[in-house]
């Protein structure tokens, strides 16, 4: 029994010549799981706002929604408000009221339940979700993880037959992220609900799921069971292949032709990856003795330091402080005033010009406090730092910035000041102008203030003004360049993706000619493509001299791309090291890949590298 | 609201119904302002100062001791010293007058005022803002949502201010140095990031509430609280209080003259019987705490 049925669905936005969705075709069962994936702008959730009518976008369209056997449109707002669910994807927008209780009766109130009745849904859901403790609480208390919950029970206090849910885990964390699947599909389970979910993330989703659909360019280019997709994507060499399950893209390389029979599933979690490894090495492994050899280089697409011996690399957990480093802490304590615990807890951590470090950890460990420690904005008690020459708790104002110090932001929307990608970049490369104008004009007229320097040279002459005015179309030109973002200068910046706003902030960072660079969970809420793409602006820059220092949940990423990995836990950083040797030695926090090799091919760390082992001659 | 103590979240009073909550804080607030009589201002300030005390401990009492007490004697002290009216003249200072009038009024005038503020204070702690929204919500469902909703985005709005403007300090921009108009200049970027942000995500804030149904005609308005018998049984005893003491008040039974000469009206039955009401009234709220605890504690020793 179909409870959704999409028949030949072709929608245009205005103004657009390329249709947003080209004659999509989908039948949902009730009850059934559904993961939609693509990559940024596919028409994820284009479709899924067809799926209800208040939030269906405007412009041209041709096909049919029908919902229940009735077309969508004809279907009364009532009915839709309450039989169809949708979540959407950021927690903190989505909240409406200021207490949970009153989140969670909004729905409720707006269907017109009378008190006991909102009463008893209420007091169902909450037991449901285990909310019971925060019932009372205020929203803002909450975490996002727990926002997201909470988004996703007030839709269900309404008792959906369908829940739509548009890339819910973006914004959170792993392990919140984990968990909002896990309550997905034990809802799925023990209520009976049908769910349509798009997602980015797919290890947690897809194995999930009953069903997966690819997406790309407007149309379903892929259908079925995950072990279908996943084969399908194989066989045509889709790009999409990159954001599949770590488990599911080794297999899919490793057995080439022989993973095209259709009876077999393929392994999408880290246990099933590891089950298929020991009985396919059992069969024509045994002779490779799983450990890489120092002759036998993998291709690297890390760092110089990866490509010395692994034997070497093996021994050494603490690697060499790298030459004249841009930022050192010694035994840094930090705490957020006098009465509070200490976040920062004898930190000791150094960057060097030209090296990626990746500072990897749980939720609150102190990471981004740690960041902030180091722009100055925290100021630490105990312990040494030094920050391109300064010690950041005597900076002041822009020193640091001036010295070469530059930090993006977790949320880049925080620096969009203007309506456009290009006006919010001339803002501050103007500024920046005006800053070194001062100060090179205080340089030059010794014993003036930057200030009564730049005074000066704004009022010498009108003809500067031009002159001022290309060189900073120059500096956005340059920094555009580097970020990759010469095509968004038009845009609104709300109007472009997460990722694509990650890269014009770098762009806003660049502007400021930074030495060292910070950057906070930059790929968060990014798509495989876009994280690789970042990854490619990232090591440009680093190969330039750049020091880049980044916190991440994302240890796959982390694994790929850095120069030197750090384990934060507790305040303070408890294991570092080149990322090979990091996280082969690390057992639970580490990759999908070791965690699947473990025991066979103790070296590797990512998906191409088993697979590469696997099919070498 | 206020950050309230460890007791507050478990007095008894601060159970009952919001509208009780609100009769009973009406009355304490506008009792000592409209009739200033010694003994009701008294009594007043003795079960505000011992309420908030009991409600917010500790702290409570470092405030009461830093802020209210200092506050009075300036106050009791104000009025003498400026207001030279009443017949008994017990010295001069400059050639100024200081009556004893004067200074009895100064007196009153800051236990009304000390008794005041702790009733607010008492109030911060009791009264949450799901009550405040509850009452001033009530009779149009859309207000209640409104001002819950504002209540939601003023704590939302702060932090992400906060959140800019640190943003802004990593790339060059500190909104705490430079010169005057350097600061204007930023306070302005930042004030404009806000709004923009504000505005963009507001719309999927409204997607939010459509998607659930907002706009349908026939919204209710649901709360967490219910009007029971022991409500009832309560408003009724409190409301037969407030009326006699302000049947004593209609009737002037209670007129206090201040000047020129200090006068209380001679003891009568009804004054004796209304102020026997106001101090039940004001010591409502700790008896029914104290009760409480005490009927917790021997069920507690009765189970060990």
């Amino acid at each position: 029994m179909s409870i959704i049925e999409i028949r030949n669905l072709t929608f245009t936005y205005p103004g657009r010549e390329r249709p947003a969705l080209d004659g999509v075709s989908l039948t949902v069962d009730a009850g059934e799981f559904v993961v939609l994936c693509g990559r940024s702008g596919c028409g994820k959730s284009t479709l899924l706002r067809h799926l209800k009518t208040v939030l269906t976008p405007h412009g041209t369209r041709a096909g049919d929604v029908v919902f229940d056997g009735r077309p969508l449109a004809s279907v009364a707002q009532r009915e839709q408000a309450a039989r169809i669910g949708f979540v959407l994807q950021s927690p903190d927008n989505q909240i409406v009221t200021d207490k949970v209780w009153h989140e969670l009766a909004f729905g409720l109130e707006s269907l017109g339940e009378p008190t006991p009745v909102i009463r008893r849904r209420v007091a169902e859901m909450a037991s449901f979700f285990g909310i019971q403790e925060w019932y009372d609480k205020s929203v803002f208390e909450l975490s996002g993880g727990q926002k997201q919950i909470l988004a996703l029970a007030s839709v269900m206090a309404m008792q959906p037959d369908a829940l739509i849910l548009d890339e819910p885990t973006s914004q959170l964390d792993p392990i919140a992220a984990e968990d909002f699947i896990t309550t997905l599909k034990k809802i799925n389970d023990e209520i009976g609900t049908t769910i349509i979910l798009s997602e980015h993330r797919l290890e947690g989703a897809l194995p999930r799921a009953d069903r997966a659909l690819v997406m790309d360019g407007g149309r379903i280019v892929c259908a079925g069971t995950a072990s279908d997709v996943g084969r399908g994507l194989a066989r045509t060499g889709d790009p999409m292949l990159v954001a599949m399950p770590t488990p599911m893209r080794v297999y899919l390389a490793a057995e080439g032709a022989r993973a095209d029979d259709a009876n077999t599933r393929v392994p999408q979690t880290v246990r099933e990856g590891r089950l298929w490894l020991a009985r396919k090495c059992g069969e024509d492994c045994r002779s490779a003795s799983g450990r890489l050899e120092p002759s036998q280089q993998l291709r690297e697409t890390t760092s110089a330091e990866s490509s010395e011996p692994l034997e070497q690399l093996h021994g050494a957990t603490n690697v060499e402080p790298p030459i004249a480093p841009l930022a050192s802490l010694k035994d840094v304590w930090f705490r957020y005033g006098r009465e509070g615990r200490d976040v920062v807890k004898d930190l000791t951590l150094t960057v060097g010009a030209g090296e990626f470090v990746c500072v990897v950890g749980g939720n609150g460990t102190g990471k981004t406090t740690m960041l902030g420690v180091i722009t100055g904005e925290n100021r630490y008690y105990r312990g040494k730092a030094r920050v391109l020459g300064f010690d950041p708790r005597k900076a002041k104002g822009a020193d640091l910035t001036n010295a070469g110090l530059a930090a993006l932001p977790q949320d880049p929307q925080t620096l969009f000041t203007r309506n456009t990608v290009l006006d919010s970049l001339i803002d501050i490369a103007a500024a920046r102008f005006e800053t070194d104008a001062a100060t090179g004009s205080a340089r030059g007229a010794s014993g003036r203030d930057g200030n009564a320097g730049g005074a000066l040279s704004d009022g010498n002459a009108s003809g500067e003004r031009s002159g001022k005015m290309a060189a900073v179309e120059a500096e956005v030109r340059r920094a555009s360049g580097l970020a990759d973002i010469d095509d968004l200068m038009g845009f609104h910046p709300y109007d472009i993706s997460g990722g694509e706003q990650q890269r014009v902030g770098l762009a806003m960072a660049l502007l400021t000619k930074p030495k060292l660079l910070l950057l906070d969970e930059p790929t968060k809420g990014m798509d495989s493509f876009f994280k690789e793409k970042f990854a490619g602006i990232l090591r440009g820059l680093i190969e330039r001299g750049m020091g880049v220092l980044m916190v991440s949940h994302d240890v796959e990423f982390c694994a790929k791309y850095a120069d030197r990995c750090a384990l934060f836990f507790d305040g303070g950083v408890v294991s570092e090291g080149a990322p090979r040797a990091f996280f082969t030695g690390n057992s639970f926090y580490t990759t999908a890949a070791n965690r699947m090799a473990r025991g066979v091919f103790p070296d590797v760390v990512t998906a191409e590298e088993i697979a590469e082992l696997l099919t070498r001659p | 609201m206020g950050a309230a103590g460890a007791k507050a979240n478990r007095s008894i009073f601060a159970g009952y119904h919001p509208v009780l909550n609100f009769v009973f804080f009406g009355y304490v607030v506008l009792a000592p302002i409209f009739f200033m009589h010694p003994v009701v201002l008294a009594v007043s300030f003795a079960a505000a100062m011992s309420w908030s005390l009991y409600l917010n401990g500790r702290k409570g009492l470092k405030f009461n001791l830093c802020f209210v007490l200092p506050l009075m004697c300036v106050a009791a002290l104000f009025n003498p010293a400026f207001n030279h009216e009443g017949a008994t003249i017990l010295f001069y200072i400059r050639d100024n007058p200081i009556t004893l009038e004067s200074i009895v009024y100064g007196v009153c005038a800051a236990v009304m005022i000390g008794g005041v503020i702790l009733w607010f204070v008492c109030y911060n702690a009791v009264m949450t803002s799901d009550k405040f929204v509850y009452l001033f919500g009530r009779g149009i469902p859309a207000m209640s949502l409104i001002l819950s909703m504002a209540l939601r985005f003023i704590p939302l709005y702060r932090t992400q201010a906060v959140r800019v403007a640190s943003a802004r300090r990593g790339i060059g921009f500190d909104a705490f140095s430079g010169g005057f108009l350097a600061r204007v200049r930023n306070g302005g970027a930042i004030l404009s990031v806000l709004v923009t942000w504000a505005l963009e995500n507001a719309i999927e804030t409204s997607d939010s509430m459509r998607s659930r149904g907002y706009g349908l005609p026939g919204r209710t308005a649901y709360s967490i609280y219910r009007f029971d018998a022991r409500d009832r049984a309560l408003l009724v005893l409190m409301l037969a209080l407030v009326a006699v003491v302000v049947l004593a008040i209609a009737t002037g039974t209670m007129k206090t003259l201040y000047f020129p000469l200090f006068s209380v009206r001679d003891a009568q039955p009804l004054a004796g019987i209304a102020i026997a009401c106001h101090v039940a009234l004001c010591f409502l709220p700790l008896a029914l705490d104290t009760r409480e605890d005490i009927v917790q504690k021997i069920a507690l020793d009765n189970r060990s």
